[in-house]
């Protein structure tokens, strides 16, 4: 029977969540189209392999030295060798940092179509039809592949998490790992003793709608200070220097989950919704109605932060 | 150096869209940009001509309203640019503009690196990049929030989660997709604007670079996305609802 092959993603020997929702997604894509959920894991031994028949009933096993650090030509390798092998029909990778630098190589070498940062998936007539966000998440769309294989990536969140059941069967894949062209020279903690939000139980966040690093002074840390908390930012804010990249919340920043978090000029991107979602109560201040950020906040004001900001501390 | 950006013109994401029979976009209320990230590959090119000289070519592939864009980093100090104005091509999907990319690249002669933004902010795929590196037969990174070169080795960070850097070796020639923050994207000068003006731009169809590849994937439509959980929305003027929030926060969420 055809495979659905998740790819596991794993850190410093630690599975990441988004392993295990794609060993979810992969199951219920198998299930629909009537084929069978198998992972693949590639690494320096088959100990996360191991781990990965937690999820998952069947796993494929590529170890090789040169497979310690990731690298996307070793990926690539590592997955096509399996994809070959054992009679793969898809493929599913997180769109993570890694999985974005990977996954269409991997497209490429099996002559398949990709659909990349997809959040849903359904099958249609024997076909998987997969929806994604576009427009920066104002607008959604459906695609699906014309070739016989395809790759998809899933943002995180897409599918629950798979929980651990009786353990699968792990099988050892061979692959000649050859040439890797990029060379591994270690990792940089950006943030290392900068200020740490995360412990915060009040954010006050400021995007690209302060318009400037004064304002986003005036209007967001004086709000956060007024209420006992910390100023937070989305990444333009950061990429233009408005404050320090400690300050960043989202996913290439800090992940937080205040009790209060205050979301204002923030369109509500993905990477950002991903590190503050977990919040027990979200307002969200814009002055576009149709911001993504609304989607997900308890509280929203639609109006101008330099209005709206003012009469709230008005009433502090 | 010989530096490719490739560019794509997108839509400003603060405007109002309207989606025309579940297919495209309505164009007509739409102001057109450089895509954020193509500009900060832009000034990274621009950073790298000024200390190793040489020559930025910004490669392009869209409809005539485009060219406005390429003109802006020609602007900024692009030297020329290639501009696929296709229909076919705009058909397609990322495989197929990847391909014309490679095409359009290897027509210049002598490129040694190729940059480009780490997705576009319309269709926020990010696979073309990775694509062109595989077409061209050449290393890639994602995400490069740091680039050094020296003579043929580029030195990379390649930003992961949660705060920290990748750092990583690969020879040139090579394409890197990179992240917004790198950089400081300059602002045209006036000079910049009338130099611009005359600067050389080629248009070409896929057919003249001899490209004729398929899409691998089929749209089949959009639509705006319909929310599980939409906020309770506040009312009133900024004072009126400021107020109301105030109280909500304190008796109903109890957080303040």
């Amino acid at each position: 029977m055809a495979r659905i092959l998740a790819i596991a993603e794993h850190k410093n020997g630690k599975l990441t969540d988004g392993t295990l929702e794609l060993c979810k997604a992969a199951k219920t894509i198998a299930s629909e189209l009537g084929l069978e959920p198998a992972a693949a894991v590639l690494g320096k031994d088959d100990s996360i392999a191991k781990e990965v028949a937690k999820y998952i009933p069947l796993v494929f096993s590529v170890s090789d030295a040169a497979l310690e650090n990731y690298t996307s030509d070793g990926y690539t390798q590592g997955v096509k060798a399996v994809v070959e092998s054992q009679d793969v029909k898809g493929v599913l990778v997180a769109h993570s940092y890694d999985g974005v630098d990977y996954a269409a190589k991997v497209a490429m070498a099996i002559n398949a179509g990709i659909v990349s940062n997809c959040n849903k998936a359904r099958v249609d007539g024997g076909a998987v039809v997969f929806t994604r966000n576009t427009y920066n998440g104002k607008i959604q769309e459906e695609k699906k592949v014309n070739t016989d294989k395809f790759v998809a990536t899933f943002e995180k969140g897409a599918y629950d998490m798979e929980p651990a059941g009786s353990p699968g069967t792990v099988t050892a894949v061979s692959a000649k790992i050859g040439a890797v062209r990029t060379t591994f020279k270690g990792l940089i903690e950006t943030m290392a003793g900068a200020v740490d939000i995360s412990q915060a139980k009040i954010i006050v966040s400021g995007g690209r709608g302060c318009k400037d690093a004064d304002k986003y002074k005036e209007f967001i840390v004086t709000l956060a200070k007024k209420l006992g908390g910390e100023f937070g930012a989305s990444r333009p804010v950061v990429d233009s220097g408005w404050t320090e990249p400690a300050r960043q919340v989202g996913q290439s920043g800090k992940t937080v989950s205040p009790d209060l978090y205050i979301a204002a000029g923030i369109s509500g991107a993905i990477q950002h919704i991903a590190g503050m979602k977990g919040a027990k109560c979200i307002v969200a201040i814009n002055k576009d109605p149709e911001a993504p950020i609304f989607n997900i906040a308890t509280y929203g004001i639609v109006g101008d932060l330099f209005e709206v900001i003012p009469a709230i501390l008005a009433n502090l | 150096m010989k530096i490719a950006v490739c560019l794509k013109q997108v839509p400003d994401m603060e405007s109002k869209f309207k989606i025309v029979e579940d297919k495209k976009i309505d164009e007509s209320q739409i102001a057109f940009k450089i895509n954020d990230f193509d500009n900060y590959a832009v000034e990274a090119a621009l950073q790298l001509k000024e200390k190793l000289g040489g020559e930025v070519i910004i490669v392009t592939c869209g409809p005539d309203r485009a060219s406005k864009d390429m003109r802006q980093a020609f602007a900024m100090g692009a030297d020329w640019g290639i501009h696929v104005n296709d229909p076919a091509v705009e058909s397609g999907d990322n495989f197929v503009v990847a391909s014309v990319l490679q095409k359009a690249i290897e027509s210049i002669g002598d490129v040694e690196l190729v940059m480009t933004g780490v997705q576009a902010e319309d269709d926020q795929a990010a696979v073309t990049g990775v694509m062109l590196a595989d077409l061209m037969g050449w290393p890639h990174c994602t995400n490069v929030k740091k680039l050094e070169i020296n003579d043929k080795t580029l030195t990379v960070n390649r930003e992961l989660e949660g705060g920290f850097n990748e750092v990583l070796e690969m020879s040139s020639p090579a394409v890197l997709t990179i992240q917004s923050g790198i950089n400081e994207p300059r602002y045209p000068t006036l000079p910049g604007i009338m130099k611009a003006k005359k600067k050389r731009l080629d248009v070409k169809k896929a057919t003249d670079l001899g490209v004729s590849a398929k899409p691998k994937t089929d749209f089949i439509k959009m639509f705006f996305p319909v929310s599980e959980h939409k906020a309770e929305i506040i009312q009133g003027d900024p004072a009126t609802a400021a107020a109301m929030l105030i109280q909500k926060l304190k008796t109903e969420a109890k957080v303040i």
